[in-house]
């Protein structure tokens, strides 16, 4: 028994224990080189696919300024909830429930969509609910503490986007997707610039999604977006939009009416619309409660499928800018473009004569001026000022002809209408016309006044604005600085002029026959006492559409030296009570009226106006509200107005009443109620300055009578209406003055 | 008589006038290596189970590493005092403890502590695998039964049929369990103590071509083809089942590549991270792997193949045949086990479950592993070293 072990089991011993090394040991250690050095970095990249987790840190947007700073698009940090569905199935049953409970309380969800998304096991990342505001967010956060629900529910941060005035210049600033990506207008155009870079946080994770304890943990900081500072003026806007909004209710425009305020010099917007729009913090409601409510009124299930695809078109319609994405027929104001080519090229003159019976022949056919319409008459004999002024057809036809299709082409050409203004917003379309070779004399005829082709509003503006500026075709453009996060100014946009299309003189002649036109002509109703303005009208029917119009006004100011043009361009509207071809002039004197002054261009009256003490206050009751303001503010009298309608319904002072100068008109567009009326304040015994400001503080109108307020020693000895009484505002309290103390001392005497 | 017989050893007999029977000295190179993979096995063991032990255990993230190494400092006592006790009172003990290996082979296919498997007899706050015992039963027996017939062995009803008949008892309890790589490893152990022991080699022939014919039998039914085929396909492609059976697999070749050459750091694995189930058990090696790379996965295998040699090298030395075929036995057994591990955690064989020696959780296992190491040092005192 106690025998060593023997040769032969010590043989096997070696045979077992070099089996063991080499089928055995050998084996795992080539698995190991295997796994480890051949494909190591192939399982480890697979390794670190389920243990890296990556965390987006978004970038906040850049804010969109106005040229003075004003913040119309700006971006705040709210959150997104999320669940981890495998991480909340962990939960016992009671938070299970606490959990559904609380959040569907909180943000509002219903308690069935919060299961349903508990229910995806599998998944560790659902969002349960984006863009949660502050106070909501931090109410989670507490919710989630309390009940230690920390693994199952967790937030992320990102930003919305918020546009402090509403629907105010929409089409131009456009709107973000909700993954806060522009989808429409600037916020589109300059995604990029305003989008910043989002960061991330890439941290190992373990199989629940907590993070390992280790310090692998890149961070890339985000890189917030930068700042656009726009041409556009909010205050010039403000006025652009409020006019535009009343005319498309007072001449229940159909189309859509757009608006453009541009500096003539530098081809800047200063204000851009297109009405009804929308309100771009929730873009995807109707704005307009005509369309919104017929949308609502389709509710059947048969009208399901109509329903969804009229939503789509309305939603489609009111983000469409209309004023750089819809080409038109621009009609008569186009003749501003045909005699700025006529006086350059030297095909006719200021002196050139014109006689217009009512029509003209052209290629064996008649056609008629619109002015034959109502007089069966022409225009007569009118020299070029004059065919502008009464926008004569058949004189521009022939102004056409003299022209020639070839220069009429080039001079259409180098006005920009054949190409892109290039301006920094999306969706610019391209204009419509005949090419040189394709143009006939019937073409050409029709062109001359402003058919048979369509240019979009930006680029007849442009055109319109080389053509008075001195003949510098500009490049418009509405972002006029990009500003870095911290304010620092990154770029300055620079005006582009692109040529000079017509020289220094023609551009001023052609000024001095636009404001005649303002002056004696079409666009009368533009006019502003103190300013020059120019300008020219517009109608076009449009083809096809039977007796559908487009109505447009281009005005410009002051004539002398011009700053701003503003075009307003009403497509649809109805003309069943407006003398047609005017009613968009008296739209943009409003627009011109508010504006001159606010750019600091001081009113320079002529000699008669300044003279003038008294107005006879003219008829307005019943006219349309920018018609009536426009003969108010041609009358030389200030006015203010009171209601939200589109019609006069009362006028104070009553027609034919003297309104002193400086006197203020009170126009109302709905009845007023008692509350608004005001107590006639008590001036007797008051010198003729203090009366007069006692009255005017009041809302009232200050007339004098008797011996008058000239005499120092005047005083107030009797008022009509009497002290005390319940007037509207407005009202003329005439007033009678008497010498030397008269009934004041009386009285006390 | 030119040797010095030790006091212990009653039973010793002189085997050879030129032989030196050297007294005392434990085999300190063995020893060493014993203590340097619980010291490795101990720190990994910890890296690997913390952050699974702060999510399973209550936040405690010393758990494991806690209880395996309140074995370990009773363990290495219990090694040294085994290790100083004659080896040969085992043969005494040598059928008791087979007996007591099947009845609680027996017992434990009916009080269990879990339900899934029949593994574990509870024992107080710990937990038991009669199995464990059973692998120590069957290498004291058969060293027992190879000392007294070791002239006989060619004779298969002394060389096979009693191996055969005692291994297939125990072999059969431990499948009812079941505990297929338990098994597999009792029997790799008992054949090559039988092939050591000097059974005829032409059994081995025979049990080599019933094994294969057995397979191809096995194969031959249809059901089985399909059955083998889709078991063989997710053994070879573990992606097809990411999430069921293949996930084990497929974490542990993430964690196993991830180290690749230098390894993550010592403590830096993040497939311990709840990626890895039960980092701590089986799988430790893979860990190993991930945090100390490929060089340091060949350092560990290479320490283990040491103590191997070591062990087999007191075999080999031992003045009797006992000790000799008891070492053989108790050594193989941490071989084949220490490869088996890790040719599952590398995917090179299907999943079993089978422990890593020093490496693995498991206090009593480690407990009856560290026992063992002491009786291979028993028999390192006794060692005769030729002398011509």
């Amino acid at each position: 028994m106690a025998k060593t072990p023997s040769y032969r089991m010590k043989t096997r011993m070696i045979i077992a224990l070099s089996g063991m090394i080499v089928l055995g040991f050998s084996a795992v250690l080539h698995s190991l080189f295997q796994l480890q050095i051949v494909q190591g970095a192939v399982l480890q990249e697979k390794a670190l696919n389920q243990q890296m987790q990556s965390t987006r840190i978004g970038a906040e947007r850049g804010e969109i300024r106005d040229r003075n700073g004003k913040v119309l698009a700006k971006s705040a940090t709210v959150s997104s909830v999320c669940i981890s569905p495998l991480q909340a199935s962990k939960l016992n049953e009671e938070k299970q429930k606490a959990l559904v409970d609380g959040l569907s309380q909180i943000l509002g969800l219903e308690k069935d969509y919060i299961t349903k998304k508990m229910k995806k096991t599998e998944s560790q990342y659902e969002v349960l609910k984006t863009k949660v505001e502050r106070p909501d967010a931090d109410k989670v956060t507490e919710f989630v503490q309390e009940n230690g629900i920390g693994n199952a529910i967790f937030m992320e941060e990102d930003t919305r986007r918020y546009y402090p005035y509403g629907n105010f210049a929409a089409t131009v600033l456009g709107f973000t997707n909700k993954d806060n990506v522009g989808a429409y207008g600037l916020e589109s155009y300059y995604n990029k610039t305003l989008a910043g870079t989002p960061g991330r946080v890439v941290s190992l994770k373990n199989s629940r999604g907590v993070t390992m304890p280790m310090q692998y943990e890149q961070t890339h900081d985000p890189k917030n977006g930068n700042t656009l500072v726009l041409t556009i003026d909010e205050q010039i806007q403000h006025y652009l939009e409020k006019n535009l909004e009343t005319a498309v209710l007072e001449h229940k425009v159909g189309n859509r009416a757009v608006g453009i305020v541009m500096d003539v010099q530098t081809g800047q917007i200063l204000a851009m619309s297109t009405k009804p729009d929308f309100d771009p913090n929730d873009p995807y409601a109707i704005f307009d409660s005509n369309t919104a409510k017929a949308l609502e009124e389709m509710d059947t299930v048969e009208q399901a499928e109509t329903k969804k695809e009229a939503l789509a078109k309305a939603q489609f319609d009111q983000w469409r800018n209309k004023a750089i994405s819809d080409p038109y027929e621009p009609g008569s104001v186009f003749k501003i473009v045909t005699s700025a080519g006529a006086l350059e090229y030297g095909t006719d003159t200021p002196n050139s004569t014109f006689y217009c019976p009512g029509y003209i022949e052209v290629n064996g056919r008649i056609q008629h001026c619109w002015v034959w319409a109502s007089r069966h008459e022409g225009h007569g004999l009118q020299d070029f000022t004059k065919a502008l002024t009464n926008s004569c057809n058949p004189a521009f036809i022939t102004i056409g002809q003299h022209l020639g299709v070839h220069k009429f082409s080039e001079n259409f050409a180098n006005f920009g209408l054949t190409e892109g203004t290039d301006i920094d917003l999306p969706g610019e379309a391209a204009s419509i016309y005949y090419k040189e070779s394709q143009m006939g004399i019937s073409e050409l005829s029709s062109a001359s006044f402003g058919q048979t082709f369509k240019i979009t509003s930006i680029q007849l503006i442009t055109a319109a604005s080389a053509a008075v500026n001195g003949g510098k075709l500009m490049q418009p453009y509405i972002v006029k600085q990009i500003l870095d996060p911290d304010g620092n100014v990154i770029a300055n946009v620079e005006p582009v002029v692109k040529r000079q299309v017509i020289s220094e003189e023609t551009s001023k002649t052609l000024r001095l026959m636009l404001e005649q036109v303002v002056a004696n002509g079409s666009g009368r109703k533009a006019q502003i006492p103190g300013y020059r303005v120019g300008g020219k009208t517009g109608t076009s029917e449009k083809i096809g559409e039977g007796d559908k119009n487009i109505l447009s006004f281009l005005g410009f100011a002051p004539v002398d030296d011009p700053k701003i043009a503003c075009l307003i361009m009403l497509d649809e509207p109805d003309l069943y009570n407006a003398f047609g071809s005017t009613i968009a002039a008296p739209i943009v004197g409003a627009v011109l009226a508010d504006t001159l002054p606010y750019l600091g261009i001081e009113p320079q009256y002529t000699q008669e106006e300044l003279e003038k003490t008294t107005t006879k206050m003219i008829y307005i009751t019943n006219m349309d509200i920018h018609e009536a303001e426009a003969d108010v503010r041609i009358a030389g009298l200030k006015f203010r107005t009171v209601g939200s309608g589109t019609k006069v319904v009362r006028q104070i002072p009553g027609a034919g009443e003297l309104v002193p100068e400086g006197g203020t008109v009170v126009i109302y567009t709905e009845e007023i109620g008692p509350d608004q009326m005001v107590a006639v304040p008590d001036v007797k015994g008051k010198t003729g300055s203090a009366a007069n400001q006692m009255i005017t503080d009041a809302g009232l109108n200050f007339a004098a009578s008797g011996e008058g307020i000239e005499g120092s020693q005047n005083v107030a000895v009797s008022q009509s209406p009497a002290a005390g009484e319940s007037v509207a505002p407005g009202t003329v309290v005439t007033v009678e003055f008497a010498s030397g103390g008269g009934s004041d001392s009386q009285q006390n005497g | 008589m030119d040797y010095v017989q030790p006091k212990s050893l009653a039973q010793g007999r002189v085997a050879s006038k030129k032989r030196v029977v050297e007294k005392g000295g434990i085999d300190l190179t063995f020893l060493i290596l014993v203590l340097l993979l619980l010291a490795i096995g101990l720190i990994m063991l910890f890296s690997a189970s913390y952050a699974y032990a702060y999510y399973h255990e209550n936040g405690n993230s010393f758990y494991y590493i806690s209880r395996q190494l309140m074995f370990a400092i009773v363990g290495v006592p219990v090694m040294l005092i085994i290790a100083g006790i004659d080896y040969h009172i085992l043969h005494r003990f040598a059928l008791l403890a087979y007996i007591g290996s099947v009845f609680l082979l027996i017992l434990v296919l009916f009080v269990h502590t879990r339900e899934d498997f029949n593994r574990w007899l509870p024992l107080g706050p710990f937990s038991f695998q009669p199995s464990e015992l059973a692998k120590l039963a069957i290498v004291i027996l058969f060293a027992h039964l190879i000392s007294i017939n070791h002239d006989k062995m060619k004779d298969p009803k002394y060389g096979v049929w009693p191996f055969l008949v005692l291994m297939g008892v125990v072999a059969m309890l431990m499948l009812l369990e079941p505990h297929l790589s338990g098994t597999i490893l009792i029997v790799a152990i008992g054949i090559v103590m039988m092939f050591v022991g000097g059974t005829d080699l032409k059994w081995f022939m025979v049990g080599g071509i019933l094994l294969v014919g057995g397979i191809v039998v096995m194969v031959m039914i249809p059901n089985v083809v399909s059955y083998a085929a889709s078991r063989i396909e997710h053994w070879q492609h573990p992606e097809l089942d990411p999430l069921g059976a293949g996930y084990q697999t497929l974490q542990s070749l993430y964690a196993i590549g991830s180290g690749g050459l230098m390894g993550l750091g010592i403590g830096n694995s993040r497939q311990k991270h709840l990626y890895l189930p039960e980092p701590q058990n089986d799988f430790i090696f893979s860990v190993v792997c991930e945090e100390l790379g490929f060089v340091g996965a060949t350092i560990i295998i290479l320490i283990f193949v040491l103590l191997i040699w070591r062990g087999y090298v007191i075999a080999m030395r031992c003045r009797d045949r006992f000790g000799s075929m008891l070492t053989v036995g108790l050594i193989t057994q941490v071989g084949v086990q220490t490869i088996l591990n890790i040719a599952v955690v590398t995917n090179t064989i299907p999943n079993t479950g089978i422990s890593l020696p020093f490496f693995s959780y498991g206090g009593t296992a480690l407990l009856l592993l560290l026992a063992q190491m002491g009786v291979i040092l028993s028999v390192s005192r006794q060692t005769s070293i030729e002398k011509e």
